[in-house]
């Protein structure tokens, strides 16, 4: 996911040099061949996370369209105010994009794990939260920020994620597509854990529940048709490799809400029980109740 | 700009005129707005004043074009400061400053750049400006393009991880274009800097981040205006000795003018120093 990003980038970056890109002094292996084909649209801030937001917002404000890279928590709640001030209140064509969401970095520990930043970033003005499923939504949303002239966040996996989608409509829309089509409800997921999410609706047809999968890279901005069409139809799930508090369910939960209609919810999301547990992101994901039986129970909780 | 010694001494005097002038409206906008910061206001202001007086290459009319120079007050509490320089060079209308802090005030307590012609940077927590002038500073350097960026920071704002950061980076991607002038007067929001968390030594450290630095009278309009036309082939920053509460006797040097604003006894009295002066 994070390679087909850079890759794309760099093609964009190739025709347009208003294209900037800052590393965080993170990305190796992955960031050199964008270095090396144009030295002149990147830079390494170093390890300074403040400075770097705030020269980006700087950058941006002279027309050029900047994405900053790092990973974890160090482009987002490491210049938090950076991101407030700098770029969302002044509206500038900031980018800001992170490797590893939610466990990715598992075995690395808690400081590596980014498990607040959509609560966060989406509690800001003028900022729109962006999550691929996988390399095909990786490509579209990085072709589509490249020319989106607003404050942005790109929340990316690692790599080696599952190709789940197949939806390459350009120019590409907050529309959502099924994966899977079903009439008994629908399982609502952002990111590459959307693996489990189809996993589970393969589970629930065993039991003769047919539910519909789709992802919502567009994570801010809700095809508010396609969810009325949900409630409508039955209860919803959503899944999201993130804290329970104030992330993806929520903003499907307060949509819902504001919609007016009658619906049914639940909010699969981590527990967060043990902030210190290590592991491997499957194991991480198991143990914080982000596994596709939490899913089949949500749904066999409506009846 | 590159000026002679004759241009110099021709922006000295406009730049004496004009900080006189924004010292009183100074006083009566944090006076009748009961603001605070009337003496921060004060110090930074013949700062100002020599930058709009033909240094800094901004005026209304060219404040389009892509080339200019850049001016962000990074100490966004003197507000009060900049506003009144910049009614007083015309970028707006001089009776927005009537209405300072006012309900539905175009201009309010902490620098802001929406809806303001002339600011480039809404400012207020401190640490912010340097980074973004670092930002154009690389933009520029990047598309050689040739204006400089100018970035006016507090004494106190250097307790802020971020001015350490953007000296780091400035240095390294030696970034002439970029000049830091820096109001020590020695006074941040509880009390002196060293007493709070030393500065000193000061030259030294900004030396040591590969910065050229120079140290000189922040009040002494002839000497800044020679000093700002000077081209450094490496950053620059400049640290300005100022005297916080500058031209009001009883506001100079004190803690307590940081968040004080002047009563009408005051008020009156105050105006009549800076006039007489």
């Amino acid at each position: 996911m994070r390679n087909t990003f850079i890759q794309t980038l760099l093609e964009n970056a190739k025709r347009d040099p208003n294209i900037i890109f800052i590393t965080g002094d993170l990305g190796f292996g992955v960031i050199e061949e964008f270095q090396k084909q144009l030295p002149n649209q990147f830079i390494n801030a170093g390890v300074s996370e403040q400075a770097m937001m705030g020269m980006a917002a700087g950058i941006a404000s002279t027309g050029k369209r900047v994405f900053v890279y790092s990973i974890g928590n160090f482009p987002t709640l490491r210049c938090l105010e950076q991101i407030r001030n700098d770029v969302c209140l002044m509206n500038n064509p900031v980018v800001i994009v992170s490797v590893g969401a939610g466990y990715s970095y598992g075995s690395q520990g808690y400081t590596h794990h980014a498990l607040e930043d959509i609560a966060v970033m989406r509690a800001l003005p003028n900022m729109n939260v962006y999550i691929p499923a996988d390399a095909v939504e990786s490509k579209s949303l990085t072709n589509y920020l490249c020319k989106n002239k607003s404050p942005s966040y790109l929340r990316l996996g690692k790599t080696g994620e599952p190709i789940l989608t197949n939806n390459t409509i350009e120019p590409l829309n907050n529309r959502i597509v099924d994966i899977k089509s079903g009439d008994d409800g629908t399982i609502l997921f952002v990111g590459p854990i959307g693996k489990r999410a189809l996993a589970a609706a393969e589970i629930l047809d065993q039991m003769n529940l047919n539910v519909s999968v789709a992802s919502v890279p567009f994570a801010t901005d809700i095809d508010i048709a396609y969810l009325k069409y949900a409630a409508a139809k039955g209860p919803i799930v959503t899944v999201e490799e993130h804290s329970t508090r104030g992330g993806f369910g929520s903003i499907i939960l307060e949509s819902l809400h504001q919609l007016n209609v009658p619906y049914r919810l639940k909010i699969i999301a981590s527990s967060q029980q043990n902030l210190s547990e290590i592991g491997s992101q499957d194991y991480l994901q198991v143990t914080n109740g982000l596994d596709e039986k939490s899913i089949v129970d949500a749904f066999n909780s409506f009846w | 700009m590159n000026l002679g010694k004759q241009d110099t001494g021709v922006v000295a005097q406009s730049a004496a005129d004009l900080a006189k002038s924004a010292r009183i409206e100074i006083l009566k906008m944090t006076s009748s707005a009961k603001a605070a910061h009337v003496a921060s206001s004060l110090s930074v202001i013949d700062l100002l004043a020599v930058l709009y007086s033909g240094i800094a290459n901004i005026t209304p009319d060219n404040r389009a074009k892509t080339d200019r120079d850049i001016v962000i007050l990074s100490k966004g509490h003197a507000a009060a400061a900049i506003y009144s320089v910049l009614a007083l060079k015309k970028f707006f209308d001089i009776n927005w400053l009537s209405n300072y802090c006012g309900d539905g005030a175009q201009l309010g307590g902490h620098v802001t750049s929406t809806g303001v012609p002339g600011v480039e940077l809404s400012t207020g927590s401190l640490g912010h400006g340097l980074p973004y002038g670092l930002g154009i500073a690389i933009s520029r350097k990047l598309t050689k393009s040739p204006g400089k960026v100018f970035v006016i920071m507090s004494d106190g704002e250097c307790d802020e991880g971020t001015t350490w950061e953007s000296a780091l980076i400035a240095n390294h991607y030696n970034l002439d274009n970029l000049i830091v002038i820096i109001d020590r007067n020695k006074i941040q929001s509880l009390d002196f800097t060293e007493s709070t968390i030393a500065l000193e030594p000061f030259m030294d450290k900004w030396k040591s981040f590969g910065w050229n630095v120079v140290e000189m009278d922040g009040h002494d309009h002839l000497s800044l205006a020679e000093e700002l036309s000077k081209k450094s082939s490496i950053p620059k920053c400049i640290v300005a000795n100022t005297i916080k509460g500058k031209g009001v006797d009883f506001m100079e040097n004190t803690v307590l003018w940081h968040y004080r604003s002047p009563n009408d006894e005051e008020l009156s009295r105050a105006i009549s120093q800076v006039e007489n002066n």
